[in-house]
């Protein structure tokens, strides 16, 4: 017998599962010492499940690392105990860890596709766990696997444990790797970012899974996440994290309610919720950034950007972890917590006037991209069509915001390429200006139709070269847009638009690696708009940044817009972001638009049955929002085999009330209901007459 | 006049340190050995306060190790030292006296280095290459080389053609009064000449082709490499097989046949030459061109600058008929150079292919096409510049490829003429008596692998750097 089966045996189930006090974790470079966690304690109770939150560099994985003792060479715990059931895990031996690490504590990692080796079949990956740690037999571990397989509800079993992971999909490989961490039916769970790579419905999918086989089997889990509606739908408990240091922690819902810590007021601030208006509700973004962990203010780390900071008194000590009276296990580490009127009223802000909306700059009328994909390895075989987008019709006026909505693989970055020029349309019309632009490569469009329509993209870290400075990349598009007339008047004009998206002038010289992801965001929108565009496709520009950058960017994107009466046409899969800023929405599915309308209209019934499933889907950081859950079954089909009939047969839950196997068969009509709202759907006026709003605010 | 010993007088007192800091080096060695096969080397794990746990045997091991390494390597610099202060080069020896000659090659050494460092951090990857000691060591062994080619006239001890009588296959430090010098260092070969002058003058041979050679390669596999990768399809296809055609032929039988004069009346390589010389000029008038088309006075410029520059060069080097004769090169000199170049672009086209599939899927090309960019201006402006990091380290290993290319053809005696100093025929040359005189052929075989070990040991620290960060 180990030494691990003795203390499994010894443990007492009513003690914490997991134990962590005072932990300390500093990275060593050659330069110096980083420390990257701080002063960590927290504590998970058998069956609990607790959510780490934070945003990007606060150390919540380091945590989440340390836990597995997988700090790599350079990192090292410097102070403070972890126990795991009653053992230290810091002092363990590796022999010991061999026997904790995948049988006793688990972990799923970020990215699915990763976690899987491409070269072995599912069946035999799932088998390896039990049989090195319980010593199973073959046979015994493929059964085993079938049933977990089984249990996290992917369909046919038998064909899943003999595939190859790259004949699954990512929603598919992500509960593969979750059947892997159960299989040896581990007593803490910890899952990084799980579903962060995931399109929204399943997303919605996977996170029921882990909350039902975190009650059947009684795991315990550690759920690190950036989004605080997700953590409310799966955790128990939250702890949020700051530059390092865990800030509060506490119950679910006395922390979302009863906020304690101004980092944790002030996140909730920054994050649309239902209720929110780019006019006259907005949001309010953290002001400041992050500190880098080398240079972490005195006293309270969040003090240079906190509301309540009082000089000489948060700058002074390290703030302890102070308990709050009445609560469960409510901690916040503030000093003036108790003299802080939680409940005042925002200050009021300037409303903002609301964008007129004017003539008609953009019309696309039953625009069709097909793109012919090749099988054969030397251009023979059978060569099939991709619709990428089909019968794509709407308006965009001035000044206007419109929403695309959908998921991967809707045809919306087509769309945008078209739109740009990049690629030309199949059939149908552009009219941008009234010009006709839809087969007008952008080669042969005129620098004016070019300037006017720009784009602003979705990575940061991708979205500037590299190898050039701020400023000679956007002196670079005024250049090719023929902006002023000399060297000295494109600088001028370049400083101009760094003022524009409030990044001091002395980025010019910077160069991208130098600046922060919302920075490089800001850049891309300045590049965007140095030939004075009027129509913006912005494809997804704040979803990869942190909640506290994306409300600032975000306002930015709105201030500059009212400024400019630009046309915005903002792609994004964040329903909450769309609710906020939109004046119309799009929904797209499969290259189809399947709802269209303000967005009023759009988040309010009748739905079309993607779109009640997709808000659903969306996690709400609100305790006081009820949600009706609707989860949908199976993956987004893909493109280059759709199902025929409607595109969104194969997980409609509607799909019965429509008589006759319409649904299969034909390719639903575009319904007009009143106020131009648009639905694409079989179902008869007045089935969707019957539907309920998915989201209801309860009364307070 | 005395024959030279190889330590001079410092040698009396230092030869017996180096000796005895070897053996205790070797068994340092062994000992480190026989510790981790007795699992007694377990690396010392820090305990949770971060102090570090008691010593492993295998530890005092490699203390041992490093201090026998590095009292040898003291010793031995010390000898090259006490060589440079000794009046005579009896009393210095022939490493001493070596060292001696070398002296502008060590000044400029030092003084690279002394800048190099004080402003490393505003030297970008040239800058952070000082950073690692793996990257610096490469660096100083290709600049001593870089430099011996530079100083060459100032270190040869005597004209490295001229034959003295009695010399022939004498051995290093072989007293020689008609020589100015008066010693052959490194001994005579076959034909009486001095060792050291010709490996010395060799290297300036080497290291005037293969740099540029290598320079050309670039040139044409980035030329043909970027629209291969970025516009793919049948262009791609096209290119892609002419390359493997190129890489499919057995190099050393295509230089054979590029380099024999029944080849050559052809005409074949004149006309290689005339397209491959065409690409740099080709390459950088569109990377002006692309840049600064929407400011036509600057543009026309740089492009009449190339362009002016390029065709007079042009003229001169791929058919000797530059009205000015400035540029030429001997029809010898251009078959070697056209068939190295000829045989390295391919690879280097496939490496600029593969990097510009990988970078045009970037947010930041798609930036640049939608703001209606031209084709070559991402391709050169946008891509190019991002693929650097991996360009520049195979740059460097490739010029080591290129220096044991251009050996391999010296050493089949191909394209350079009989008593040309380069170290490949040099090699050659003293190969037929290597059993009795290794002498004449070590001394240009230990150049020419120092060299390209250098030219690795740079590549890999460029690598390590370019990676950090």
């Amino acid at each position: 017998m180990t030494a691990s089966d003795i203390a499994s045996e010894t443990w007492d189930p009513s003690k914490p599962i997991l134990e962590i006090e005072h932990l300390s974790i500093s990275f060593f470079t050659r330069l110096r010492e980083i420390p990257a966690v701080m002063d960590f304690s927290c504590t998970v109770m058998p069956g609990e499940a607790m959510g780490l939150v934070g945003e990007s560099g606060c150390g919540k994985s380091t945590v989440a690392l340390a836990v597995m003792r997988e700090l790599g060479k350079t990192g090292r715990i410097v102070a403070g105990s972890m126990k795991f059931k009653g053992r230290d895990l810091a002092t363990m031996s590796d022999e010991e860890l061999r026997h904790i690490r995948g049988s006793e504590i688990a972990m799923i990692y970020q990215e699915p596709m990763a976690s899987l080796n491409p070269a072995m079949k599912v069946g035999a990956q799932l088998a390896e766990v039990p049989m090195l740690h319980s010593g199973m037999s073959k046979d015994d571990a493929w059964k085993l696997a079938r049933q977990i397989v089984a249990d996290v509800r992917l369909p046919d079993p038998d064909r899943i444990i003999n595939a190859y992971p790259h004949q699954l999909s990512g929603g598919q490989h992500q509960r593969i790797v979750i059947a892997m961490a159960l299989m040896a039916k581990p007593a803490l769970l910890i899952l990084d970012e799980p579903t962060t790579a995931l399109d929204v419905t399943v997303e919605a999918g996977i996170v029921d899974l882990v909350k039902e086989l975190g009650k059947k089997y009684g795991t315990s889990m550690l759920f690190i996440s950036h989004n605080l509606g997700l953590i409310m739908d799966v955790c128990d408990r939250i702890c949020v994290m700051y530059s390092g240091e865990a800030v509060e922690t506490g119950n679910v819902t006395q922390v979302f309610d009863k906020m304690r810590h101004p980092y944790t007021q002030a996140l909730f601030r920054s994050i649309p919720l239902p209720g929110a208006d780019k006019n006259a509700r907005p949001l309010i973004s953290i002001p400041g950034n992050f500190p880098l962990p080398h240079e972490r203010p005195k006293g309270c780390n969040f003090g240079p950007r906190c509301d309540y900071f009082q000089k000489g008194r948060c700058d002074e000590i390290d703030v302890p972890m102070s308990h709050v009276p009445g609560d469960d296990r409510h901690d916040s580490r503030c000093l003036r917590w108790q003299e802080v009127d939680w409940d005042a009223p925002l200050a009021k802000r300037e409303v903002k006037q609301k964008a007129e909306i004017g003539k008609v700059v953009l019309k696309m009328d039953d625009l069709r991209k097909y793109y012919s994909v090749s099988t054969g390895a030397f251009g023979g075989g059978t060569s099939k069509v991709v619709k990428a987008n089909e019968t794509l019709s709407f308006e965009a006026r001035e000044g206007e915001t419109l929403a695309i909505v959908g998921e991967s693989g809707c045809g919306k970055s087509t769309f945008a390429k078209v739109l740009m020029g990049l690629e030309t349309a199949t059939s149908g019309s552009i009219m941008l200006f009234d010009e006709n632009v839809q087969s007008t490569p952008i080669q042969k469009r005129n620098t004016d139709t070019v300037s006017q329509v720009q784009m602003v993209f979705q990575n940061p870290f991708d979205t500037l070269n590299p190898s050039m400075t701020v400023g000679r990349q956007i002196i670079r598009a005024l250049e090719i847009f023929h902006y002023g007339k000399s060297d000295a008047d494109r600088q001028d004009r370049m400083l101009e638009l760094l003022d524009l998206v409030k990044l001091p002038r002395a980025f010019a010289d910077r160069m991208p690696r130098q600046l922060s992801g919302g920075q490089k965001q800001r850049v891309g929108i300045a590049r965007a708009f140095a030939g004075g565009a009027k129509v913006v496709v912005a494809d997804e520009p704040v979803s990869a940044l942190d909640v506290s950058v994306q409300a600032a960017v975000t306002d930015l994107l709105m201030d500059i817009q009212r400024e400019n009466r630009t046309t915005l046409l903002f792609i994004s899969h964040d329903l909450s972001i769309v609710r906020y800023l939109a004046d119309r929405v799009m929904v797209m599915y499969l290259g189809h638009v399947v709802e269209m309308g303000t967005t009023d209209e759009v988040f309010s019934p009748p739905y079309h049955p993607y779109t009640e499933a997709l808000l659903s889907a969306v996690p709400i950081a609100d305790t006081k929002v009820i949600r009706k859950r609707i989860v949908l079954e199976g993956d987004i089909p893909s493109a280059v085999n759709p199902p025929p009939g409607c595109p969104f047969q194969t997980r409609c839950r509607w799909k019965s009330q429509v008589p006759g196997g319409l649904c299969d068969r034909e390719v639903p009509p575009v319904q007009m209901l009143e106020g131009g709202h648009q639905i694409k759907c079989h179902l008869s006026a007045e089935v969707l007459a019957t539907m309920e709003p998915v989201i209801k605010i309860a009364a307070e | 006049m005395d024959q030279l010993t190889w330590t001079g007088s410092a040698g009396t007192v230092l030869l017996p340190v180096i000796q005895i800091a070897v053996l205790a080096l070797a068994l340092a060695l062994v000992a480190k050995l026989i510790f981790v096969l007795a699992g007694l080397d377990g690396p010392g794990l820090p305990g949770p306060d971060g102090a570090a746990t008691s010593r492993a045997p295998g530890a005092f091991a490699s203390l041992g190790i490093r201090i026998s390494f590095f009292a040898a390597l003291a010793a031995a610099l010390l000898i090259l030292a006490a060589g440079a202060v000794m009046p005579t080069p009896v009393e210095a020896g022939i490493l001493g006296s070596m060292a001696v000659r070398f002296w502008p090659v060590w000044l400029a050494l030092a003084a690279t280095f002394i800048l190099s460092i004080r402003f490393r951090r505003r030297l970008g990857l040239y800058g952070k290459l000082f950073d690692s000691n793996v990257g610096m060591i490469g660096f100083a062994i290709v600049m001593f080389w870089v430099f011996t080619a530079i100083f060459a006239d100032a270190i040869i001890t005597q004209d490295p053609l001229a034959q003295l009588s009695g010399l022939k296959n004498k051995v290093p430090g072989i007293a020689a009064p008609e020589s100015p010098f008066g010693w052959y260092l490194l001994g005579g070969d076959h034909l009486a000449r001095d060792v050291f002058s010709r490996m010395v003058m060799g290297a300036r041979e080497v290291l005037k082709i293969a740099p540029a050679a290598t320079l050309f390669a670039f040139m044409v596999g980035i030329t043909l490499g970027l629209p291969a990768g970025y516009f793919g399809g049948r262009l791609d296809t096209f290119i892609s097989f002419l390359a493997n055609l190129v890489l499919a032929f057995p190099v050393i039988l295509l230089f054979y046949l590029l380099v024999t004069p029944e080849i050559r009346v052809t005409g074949i390589p004149i006309v290689l030459a005339a397209i491959l010389f065409v690409f740099p000029i080709v390459f950088l008038c569109v990377l002006w061109n692309s840049r600064y088309y929407t400011d036509p006075m600057k543009r026309n410029l740089y492009v009449g600058i190339t362009l002016v520059i390029g065709l007079w060069a042009y003229s001169g080097l791929a058919f000797n008929m530059d009205p000015l004769g400035v540029w030429s090169m001997e029809p010898n000199m251009l078959n070697v150079f056209v068939s190295v170049v000829f045989v390295n672009s391919p690879g280097v086209f496939r490496i600029v292919r593969g990097l510009v599939m990988d970078i045009k899927a970037r947010d930041y090309v798609a930036a640049g096409q939608t703001r209606g960019e031209g084709s070559w201006y991402i391709m050169l402006w946008e891509i190019l510049p991002n693929a650097r990091g991996p360009l520049i380290v195979d740059f460097c290993l490739r010029i080591g490829y290129t220096t044991i290319l251009l050996g391999t053809l010296g050493f089949f005696g191909l394209g350079v003429s009989p008593d040309s100093p380069d170290w490949g025929s040099t090699i050659d040359d003293g190969r037929k008596l290597l059993n009795l005189f290794p002498h004449p052929a070590l001394a240009p075989a230990l150049a020419l692998m120092s060299l390209v070990l250098g030219l690795n040991l740079l590549a890999d620290g460029l690598r390590e750097e370019s990676l950090k960060d």
